[in-house]
């Protein structure tokens, strides 16, 4: 329960945190932190318009995402304190249920017959399955050394205290902060700032979406980030601590995350568009050297 | 000792001539480096059998191949006088190539005598480096092209090698030896563990195959000979070719005494029919002289490694065969030397007549082809001869047929070039004008020739104990 | 803390495949010397203190600081086009790569001999495959020679494996190979470049039949 409420707090700022870094860097003037919960709040108030050409799907979509990012929430342990629901193998079903979401999206915006939303359809198929085996090997290999299958288990016995637990560490922070950038379409795959029809990924399949989905969709990429940055606040979350203090880590990962994600975005350049693939798929070999790293521990590669 | 002196020597001789640039200069380190030459010969010769401080050892077919080396040097010191002077080249390049030229000899030297495979290594690898220097020294495009691949593909083929090395480090080290010295080597061979014999043998083979020219890496070397000057040439495709052969034998005596012997004759038998096999597709195609020349060397190489490959007599056949190519193959370049400076090009095609226009050095051309294409009374017939008796006393009648069929299409391409050369009628624009006619050219050729129909049907008594004495280390 | 050199040297691997620009060739290769000098330091206990400090100037001084300030310099002289394109798409390379540093912990876990150090061998393996790999792609002979740097990378990384029979000897060895290979190979760049205007392979492919 108490991850679950973490988790929803957080969100809710994570998205202005980002902005607020990025104008600060940029010596632009800051919009309020919670400027992006106004919005999905004036989104509310509105009524939605269904194109002609749409079918059932597209009225559906928004909301299956929603909740199937909702129910993925549900499994995230921080810290000690497990999630609202956790058995074994769970964080398979919790890589399944974000792609049941990405499906109803890519089916939904297919459904438009818009030729702009079925390229970005197109990419977003296409970068999902090429992070696909990062994420799976990633928390795949972190499973095979602690011996455990459930998220909460995984992350209860992780013990990052020897030299070469901290390559796994390091490297798992640093895939998972990109997966998190490829999942929400951010830098460098798609850059938010600059919404050229050629090359958006997730932007341009919500182009039709209005109103109360177009809010649901909002609230669904904030609670995204803020899953993946309770992850990587797992990683540096000690469960000898105090409550308190895994609170206070939990809180300033979140904030720190946000800040380098700003930061990312505030200085990096997009990749061009042909070149994202090879990108993607190099964070899957990086997670295939944590998996032999994982292997090398638990001895299962016996070196001298 | 004496090696150590003598490299001193060459390189106090090389520095000597980049320095002072004077054609007296030259010629006298020539005329000194030439002396000891001689001497270092006579006194491995004498010497046979024995240590040389704990890195060189005077062994038999070092001791051949060197002999070889010094009779070739000494003619290529006198053709490389006619090369520069028609070239007319400044004095500072000609400095170069004298230098560079020395320097090579003696890396030569070096890797035959070699004891320690290390030291075997860094031989052929100076080696790689002074004969790239002697291919730029033309400095065109042709030329640069060719060094650039001889020298990355040598390197990477002599890191490949280092590997194998490293190899069988491994298993010198499991036996308890410090160094890796030959004799240490050979006493541990039975000993060792014979995965790691194996893969040092496949990857010092390939990493060697560059020198030797045969499969997988000859084509770099038959570029870079397609390109050198005649009298580097000489040098280049005999007696380097013999420092890999001599690097590939060194290493399959200490295979000879472990397990895996009959492993790796099949693996010498295989890469000597495809290499073969795949001159002499290439030859259909060639058309420059010396590329033809170089595609011949490529065949005989695979007939060496096929005898190397058959046991006593073949070994035998092997190191006749290696010896008799030497000094055929060196004459007819030197005497294509003298060709090329009566033709404006180097295409086959636009040759001919040669025998009108040259004909001493026409008699010479003619009487190394027939040599080189081991027809009676050459003495390459003999060793070819040897190698095929040893083939069909193992029972290998197919490869002997294939190989039989392989070399008449060559010997029918080599003669048609020839008579293409030395016969057709050629235009007059084609031709060299004001060419003055050096009769002392062609002695060299003639006393090559000569002497390799001497040795292969009446040998002396000494040559034929030294061959047998490298033949015989193998059980 | 050796294995997290190896692993980020592994890394580095992964990086050159990805990597197109030449720049950043030479940069990798500058880290890769720093990795190996940490595999060397933190192997410390079973060198002695003369070569090591041999081996500190081996690969920072040389590997780290002068192959890549001279490869720079090639560079520039030729004017070399910031992306080198390879014949195999980026994608695949990386698959490669990948598969090749696979096959080699799985090698290196088959081999169960006293005398290789298996952790050294694996990474040193799957150098060479890539170096040779990366040869095979790359058209233009710049990045012949880094690829021939990473085979001598992968070739230093071998004789540690192999353990300690003269140790000297075959890094004087490799040192010398590195030197002369890095600055006889440059500089014929840089000639090759004048004379050709371009360092791309089909440029030299002028002496086949």
């Amino acid at each position: 329960m108490i991850s679950l409420l973490l988790i929803l707090i957080s969100s809710l700022f994570f998205v202005g945190i980002i902005v607020k870094v990025k104008a600060k860097i940029a010596a632009r003037k800051m919009p309020s932190i919670l400027q992006p919960v106004y919005d999905v709040i004036r989104l509310f108030k509105k009524g939605a318009v269904y194109s002609q050409t749409t079918s059932v799907i597209f009225k559906i979509a928004p909301l299956a995402y929603f909740s199937s990012v909702a129910l993925a929430v549900l499994f995230i342990p921080i810290g000690s304190n497990e999630g609202l629901l956790s058995f074994e193998g769970d964080f398979v079903f919790f890589a399944y249920l974000l792609g049941i979401g990405k499906f109803m999206t890519i089916i939904s915006a297919m459904d438009t017959g818009s030729g702009f939303e079925g390229m970005g359809a197109n990419r977003e198929a296409l970068y999902s399955m090429l992070i696909e085996p990062a994420f799976f090997i990633l928390v795949g290999s972190l499973a095979l050394f602690t011996n455990n299958v459930s998220f909460h288990d995984l992350f209860l016995h992780l013990k990052l205290d020897t030299n070469l637990y901290y390559i796994i560490g390091i490297a798992s922070v640093y895939v998972l902060i990109y997966i998190a950038m490829v999942e929400n379409s951010r830098m460098p795959i798609d850059d938010p700032k600059t919404h050229l029809e050629l090359t958006m990924v997730h932007e341009v399949m919500i182009l039709d979406n209005s109103g109360f989905d177009l809010g649901l969709i909002h609230i669904a990429s904030w609670l995204k980030f803020s899953i993946y940055g309770a992850l990587i606040s797992n990683f540096i979350i000690s469960n000898s601590w105090a409550f308190y203090w895994q609170i206070l880590a939990f809180g300033g990962t979140q904030l720190v995350f946000s800040a380098i994600v700003g930061i990312l975005e505030a200085f990096r350049a997009r990749n061009k568009m042909g070149k994202n693939p090879q990108w993607i798929i190099m964070l899957s070999a990086i997670s295939i050297v944590v998996f032999l790293t994982a292997l090398i521990i638990t001895k299962k590669i016996i070196l001298n | 000792m004496m090696i150590f002196i003598f490299i001193i020597f060459s390189i106090l001789l090389s520095t000597s001539i980049i320095l002072s640039k004077n054609s007296l200069v030259n010629y006298l380190a020539l005329g000194l480096f030439s002396i000891a030459l001689i001497s270092l010969t006579t006194y491995s010769y004498i010497h046979i059998n024995q240590f040389d401080s704990i890195y060189y050892k005077f062994d038999a077919l070092g001791v051949l191949l060197t002999t070889v080396l010094s009779l070739l040097s000494i003619m290529s010191f006198y053709h490389s006088y006619l090369y520069l002077k028609r070239k007319a080249n400044n004095p500072k390049q000609k400095a170069q190539y004298y230098a560079a030229l020395i320097l090579f000899i003696s890396a030569m030297i070096s890797a035959y005598f070699a004891e320690n495979l290390a030291l075997l290594w860094v031989s052929i690898e100076a080696t790689s480096l002074f004969v790239s220097l002697l291919i730029f020294h033309s400095r065109t495009k042709d030329a640069m092209e060719a060094t650039w691949k001889y020298l990355f593909i040598s390197s990477v083929g002599l890191a490949i090698a280092f590997i194998g090395i490293l190899f069988l480090s491994i298993v010198a080290n499991e036996n308890g030896l410090s160094n890796l010295s030959f004799t240490n080597l050979l006493n541990a061979a039975p000993f060792m563990n014979v995965l790691w014999v194996k893969v040092a043998f496949v990857l010092i083979f390939t990493g060697l195959s560059v020198k030797i020219s045969i499969f997988p890496l000859y084509a770099v070397a038959i570029d870079a000979k397609t390109i050198a000057a005649t009298p580097v040439n000489a040098l280049m495709s005999t007696a380097l070719v013999n420092v890999g052969f001599i690097g590939l034998y060194r290493i399959y005596l200490i295979i000879a005494r472990t397990s895996t012997l009959l492993w790796a004759q099949h693996i010498l038998m295989l890469v000597g029919v495809l290499s073969i096999f795949i001159a002499t597709i290439q030859l259909t195609r060639v058309r420059r002289l010396k590329r033809l020349l170089a595609f011949s060397s490529m065949e005989h190489m695979g007939l060496a490694i096929i005898g190397l490959s058959l046991g006593r007599i073949g070994i035998y056949a092997a190191i006749l065969h290696l010896i008799l190519h030497s000094l055929a193959k060196a004459g007819l370049f030197f005497q294509l030397g003298a060709i090329r400076n009566y033709f404006t090009t180097i295409w086959i095609k636009n040759t001919g007549s040669y025998f009108k226009i040259n004909p001493l050095g026409a008699m010479a051309f003619l009487l190394g082809i027939i040599t080189i294409l081991a027809i009676p009374p050459s003495g390459l017939f003999v060793s070819e001869f040897l190698i095929f008796k040893a083939l069909f006393i193992n029972h290998n009648y197919i490869i002997a047929i294939l190989i039989l069929i392989l070399l008449s299409v060559i010997i029918y391409i080599i003669i048609k070039r020839a008579t293409h050369l030395l016969y057709a009628d050629v235009s007059e624009e084609l031709l060299s004008k004001e060419v003055k006619q050096n009769p002392y050219e062609s002695i060299s050729q003639f006393i090559l020739f000569v002497l390799v129909i001497y040795l292969g049907i009446n040998p002396p008594v000494f040559f034929t104990d030294l061959i047998n004495a490298a033949s015989s280390i193998l059980n | 803390m050796t294995y997290l050199f190896i692993l980020l040297y592994a890394i580095t691997l992964i990086y050159f495949a990805l990597s197109e620009r030449v720049k950043k060739f030479v940069w990798l290769l500058s880290i890769q010397g720093f990795m190996l000098f940490g595999i060397v330091f933190f192997s410390l206990n079973k060198i002695d203190l003369f070569d090591f400090i041999f081996i500190l100037t081996e690969t920072i001084l040389i590997k780290s600081i002068i192959v890549p300030w001279f490869l720079n310099k090639v560079r520039k002289h030729n004017k070399l086009k910031r992306i080198q394109e390879t014949s195999v798409p980026v994608f695949f390379s990386i698959i490669v790569v990948v598969i090749s540093l696979i096959f080699s912990f799985l090698l290196s876990n088959s081999l169960n001999s006293d005398n290789i150090h298996t952790k050294y061998f694996n990474v040193a393996f799957a150098s060479i495959l890539f170096g040779i790999y990366f040869i095979i792609i790359h058209k233009n002979i710049f990045s012949h020679l880094v690829g021939y740097l990473i085979i001598e990378n992968g070739i230093f990384l071998f004789s540690l494996a192999v353990g300690s029979v003269m140790p000297m000897m075959v890094n004087l060895a490799i040192l010398l190979d590195v030197l002369m290979g890095v600055l006889v190979l440059g500089v014929f760049i840089n000639r090759i470049g004048d004379a050709f205007e371009s360092t791309k392979i089909d440029k030299l492919s002028k002496l086949k039949d």
